[in-house]
């Protein structure tokens, strides 16, 4: 049965540095994507580490998380480190998680990146260049 | 912990005790009671040494756990700080890219008049001399015209590889405008300026690109101007402008040296 208390899902506008975040409790989905560098990157992490802890901990469906992240501060790179540990804690349980992180194919150092944050998690973490409008 | 032959020399005293024959003899008593506290002290030890051990064993425990938690915090530390450089790095780059495009042409990829600009505030600092040249290509609308952009657009780049090449290394050459080009020759004065952009202008006649079956050349016209003390550099700015104008007038494909 669903939760008794819903955690609101997030739907965080963006600005210059900050990044566009919207949860989805119904897909069990979350999107992160733009620049990261925000001036309380607590105030702003918390709510979204906050939000996966409950969709994990409430539901048994699978979480994907789908990212367009591009530039990200030290504090910011700390968040995204604890959000997929949570992650790869879930997966060590049984959990189905994944993550997709979407970069500019003419930016390939992103992907780089993104290797790098892959590096220690054993559920599936694609990293795909999307594509290009401009 | 017992010492070797120790238990074999309690099983002769507890044999000793047991034997009728000595239960009137005047040592067993002091024998009885030493052999029984004995055994007592040995009791307490071997207790002593089991809880003494067992904390060995927690504290041991605590450490490895003290340890693992430690390594993985360190990984992590590092794996932070490694992708937090790699950013930083980034940005460092595309800061790099971005001033060297702010600053630059993008057809030529000659000194925009931005960085024209700040170069020559910072000369007027140094009150260092130098003067600067005004080129201008004669008629390059005609070229435009009758060839078309693409063509003019090579004709500017080949214009722009014969400068750089004319040019001493501590020369600034800019674009100006559309077909204007700004040299800064620094310590030097109008008499050798002039020398190096009739030079200049001699080589650039010679420039030559391809227009369907054709090939075309262009002449240059220039305006020079030595800074004076004190003087903004807007104002030889301007004075090298007057005399671009004059040689203009007077039949392009010429140097015109300001004097007022």
């Amino acid at each position: 049965m669903p939760a008794m208390t819903m955690i609101p899902d997030l739907d965080i506008p963006g600005s210059q540095s900050t990044p566009i975040i919207r949860s989805d409790w119904a897909a069990g989905r979350l999107t992160m994507q733009g620049d990261s560098y925000p001036e309380n990157s607590y105030d702003l992490f918390d709510q979204v580490i906050a939000w996966v802890q409950r969709f994990l901990s409430d539901e048994q469906r699978p979480l994907a998380l789908e990212l367009s992240l591009v530039y990200l501060n030290t504090s910011s790179v700390k968040a995204m480190m604890d959000i997929f540990d949570l992650l790869e804690e879930a997966h060590e349980r049984g959990r189905p998680v994944a993550v997709t992180w979407h970069y500019d194919p003419r930016n390939e150092r992103i992907a780089e990146l993104a290797e790098e944050f892959k590096e220690d998690c054993s559920y599936p973490f694609a990293i795909t260049p999307a594509k290009v409008n401009a | 912990m017992k010492a070797r032959g120790e238990e074999g020399l309690l099983e002769r005293v507890a044999a000793l005790l047991d034997e009728p024959r000595h239960a009137e003899h005047p040592l067993r008593e002091a024998l009885e009671e030493l052999y029984l506290k004995y055994r007592d002290q040995q009791e307490q030890l071997d207790r002593l040494m089991n809880i003494s051990d067992r904390y060995q064993a927690l504290a041991r425990e605590a450490q490895q756990v003290t340890q693992q938690r430690y390594e993985r915090a360190l990984k992590r530390q590092k794996k932070l700080s490694r992708i937090s450089d790699r950013y930083q790095a980034l940005m460092r780059e595309r800061n790099q890219t971005l001033h060297q495009e702010a600053h630059h042409d993008a057809l030529t990829e000659l000194p925009n008049r931005r960085l024209i600009d700040e170069r020559l505030a910072q000369l007027d600092q140094s009150g260092r001399r130098y003067t600067l040249a005004l080129l201008d290509i004669d008629h390059f609308k005609q070229v435009n015209d009758e060839h078309g952009h693409d063509v003019g657009d090579e004709l500017l780049v080949a214009i722009t590889r014969t400068m750089r090449q004319g040019l001493r290394d501590h020369d600034l050459c800019g674009r100006w405008g559309g077909e204007e080009f700004l040299l800064l020759l620094g310590d030097t004065a109008l008499d050798e300026a002039s020398r190096i952009v009739e030079r200049l202008r001699a080589r650039l006649a010679q420039v030559r690109v391809p227009s369907g079956d054709r090939w075309l050349s262009v002449t240059l016209s220039a305006g020079l101007s030595q800074h004076r003390d004190g003087e903004a550099y807007l104002t030889t700015l301007q004075r090298a402008d007057q005399a671009l104008l004059e040689a203009k007038r007077e039949g392009r494909d010429r140097s015109q040296l300001a004097t007022r």
